[in-house]
């Protein structure tokens, strides 16, 4: 039968060949497109930028920082026929600087100018109505932080460039900025604002120059609240009046004083070196050497060791320090973090001082909390480690419901011995400004000279409280600091802690535990409503 | 026989075409459409996006503390008058502090003592 075939018969046969083969390629692609081709959706038709660093959110989904888009403005000189007329009318639609852009216009060799960065839609169509030719916008992005100044410490900023250069966003750049993912932390929007105006009307009460509180899980490590006073704007770059980025919780130390005798009686309570009703004598000074230790009021001649740390006596305390000795007070502070940074995901931390020489006059004087500087956020570890069960916690940022506590520092036992004297402190001590009805508060004051050029200035103070609650199975813990705290009508002209921090953390405690789901004792809420 | 065969080829040629040219033609409406689809939705995303910011911006604690304040006189409320609903006695159970009357079923929580300030 071929060999019957016409030579225009087997071309055409040929040819019917090769149409089937491409009929056949074509149905085959248009198969392999249609169902079997996965779809591709990071291709962006619309030429928008990608927004990638992603978004932080509270411990409840409130969202706390996010890219918003914005645009760069550029134009191109060449094509602007009136450029002082131009330069004027962008200078006042944008801000830009006049003298920038008319020099910039003036200057041929580059064909484009940088007008004005992270324009927001408004302005943008306010440049779009000058009708000038040759301006180009660039899609760009602009962080923004809904609540301001409240978690301007603790967010941190972005540089222009959306890189973070402070607090949380230079602390998880790599989560932000890399994977674009949402980032979830352990913070409380509610207690963080809580924390902040009351931090804040304690500070213009007591005209103290800076002031700071921090809110944190005893279980968890997760840091509810975190607040450092003065602060400033992240959504408007400039600082005015006393603005800093400077978080004192963090980034600086300080010598706490009598807050630091929490960690004096854990460590004695543990070692049995002193009972609760052991009797102390006070006198008028205890002498160490060529130093002599004084009370900062008026004591009575012995006190137990209870007392001693419910009246904040420095003279019992140093005697109930020098009985652990220099290596095993060293030892414990050590096991504590707080001779060492303090490494979070915030980035920033300051490094502990503490003698070189640590001997018999130091070793009294750390006993009340001084002669050693510490970052508060250490300290309110360490604090919070004596409280929990006596278990190490390291703080977190980030949201979890995992119990970090770590390796025991002290039994559980003398954790809740501990407890029970930070609640006397409370009721009979010092503290009595932060017992607040519906809850039973434990907690210690501390009130400490600043050092100065000339050594310690009496009268300029910083002032601290510890609180931990519900006393007897401590979930938070709350910290509060007023550096230079000056005394008020109210309270008689004393600046002291008892004066100063203790009432704020009470109201900081009575303000967020029912919010934080802390159950009420009904005994004392029945004291207060009869 | 080849004619035909000729014939239904070069019919089913120009068939094609017109079918290739239909297919070739929707796709690009399609293409056009699905890229002004996906602008809309990237604007949506972006507006949305704003518009949340802005919700978290105007119903954050101190806008809504300061517009309770001032709109409604709502202050500060103590901790005792706060309760939860675990907190509340079932039917039968005793009333609340042991059966005793309450002189008041709420009050300013007190000022704590005075008490002597120190270190």
């Amino acid at each position: 039968m071929i060999q019957g075939t016409t030579i225009y018969q087997r071309r055409i046969v040929i040819g019917a060949v090769f149409c089937a083969a491409a009929f056949a390629l074509v149905g085959v692609r248009l198969v392999d497109v249609t169902l079997f081709k996965p779809h591709s959706e990071s291709i962006d038709p619309t030429g928008q930028p990608v927004i990638a660093r992603g978004d932080i959110f509270d411990r409840n989904g409130e969202l706390l920082a996010r890219d918003l888009p914005v645009v760069d403005l550029y134009a191109r000189p060449h094509t602007l026929e009136d450029k002082e007329g131009a330069a004027r009318d962008l200078a006042r639609v944008t801000g830009a600087e006049y003298a920038r852009l008319i020099d910039g216009f003036n200057n041929t060799k580059h064909p484009y100018v940088l007008v004005a960065r992270r324009l927001s839609p408004d302005v943008q169509d306010n440049v779009m109505h000058l009708g000038l030719p040759g301006l180009e916008f660039e899609p760009a992005a602009k962080r923004f932080y809904p609540d301001g100044r409240a978690t301007a410490q603790l967010l941190g900023v972005t540089d222009p460039d959306g890189k973070g250069v402070s607090g949380l966003e230079q602390g998880l750049e790599p989560r932000l900025s890399e994977s674009g993912a949402p980032v979830q932390l352990s913070v409380d929007m509610r207690v963080q604002y809580i924390l902040a105006s009351e931090v804040e009307a304690s500070r213009q009460m007591f005209h103290a120059k800076k002031a700071g509180g921090i809110v944190m899980d005893v279980r968890t490590g997760e840091i509810i609240g975190m607040v450092s006073l003065p602060d400033f704007d992240p959504n408007f770059r400039k600082f005015t009046g006393d603005d800093t980025d400077h978080n004192i919780m963090a980034a600086d130390r300080y010598e706490l004083g009598s807050v630091f005798k929490v960690l004096s009686f854990a460590l004695a309570l543990q070692d049995h070196t002193t009972r609760p009703d052991e009797v102390f004598a006070i006198g008028n000074g205890y002498r160490i050497g060529k130093f002599t230790i004084h009370e900062a009021e008026h004591m009575p001649a012995t006190l137990t060791a209870r007392d001693v740390l419910a009246h904040s006596s420095n003279i019992g305390t140093a005697q109930i320090a020098l009985r652990s000795g220099p290596v095993r007070q060293a030892a414990f502070l050590g096991s504590l973090g707080l001779l060492n940074p303090l490494h979070s995901e915030l980035p920033e931390f300051a490094r502990p001082l503490y003698p070189d020489h640590w001997g018999i006059i130091e070793t009294a004087t750390i006993g009340f909390g001084h002669g050693i500087a510490v970052e508060p956020l250490a300290y309110v570890s360490a604090a919070a480690s004596v409280v929990n069960g006596g278990r190490r916690i390291i703080p977190t940022f980030l949201k979890t419901s995992a119990d970090r506590r770590g390796a025991q520092v002290i039994s559980p036992e003398t954790s809740a011995e501990l407890r029970g004297l930070l609640r006397y402190v409370v009721t009979n001590g010092t503290g009595r400004k932060a017992d607040i009805a519906g809850y039973d508060v434990g907690g210690k004051t501390g009130s400490a000279e600043k050092p100065g050029k000339h050594g310690y200035q009496s009268h300029v103070l910083v002032t601290s409280f510890f609180a931990t609650f519900p006393i007897e199975d401590p979930r938070y813990v709350v910290f509060v600091l007023l550096d230079e705290p000056h005394g008020t009508k109210e309270t008689g002209g004393i600046a002291l802690a008892g004066s100063t921090a203790a009432p704020l953390a009470g109201r900081v405690i009575s303000r967020i535990a029912p919010l934080l789901g802390v159950a009420q004792k009904p005994v004392t809420v029945a004291r207060e409503n009869t | 026989m080849v004619r035909i065969l000729n014939t239904v080829c070069v019919a089913l040629m120009g068939l094609s075409i017109l079918a290739l040219y239909h297919v070739s033609e929707q796709t690009r409406v399609a293409s056009v459409e699905l890229s002004r689809v996906s602008r809309q939705i990237v604007q949506e995303h972006s507006t949305i996006s704003v518009l949340q910011t802005e919700w978290e911006r105007v119903a954050g604690p101190a806008r809504i503390q300061e517009l309770a304040a001032s709109h409604l006189g709502l202050t500060g409320t103590p901790a005792v008058q706060m309760s939860s609903f675990d907190s509340l006695p079932r039917r039968g159970d005793d009333a609340p502090l042991n059966n005793s009357p309450i002189a008041q079923a709420s009050a300013q929580a007190a000022e704590p003592p005075a008490g002597r300030s120190g270190l």
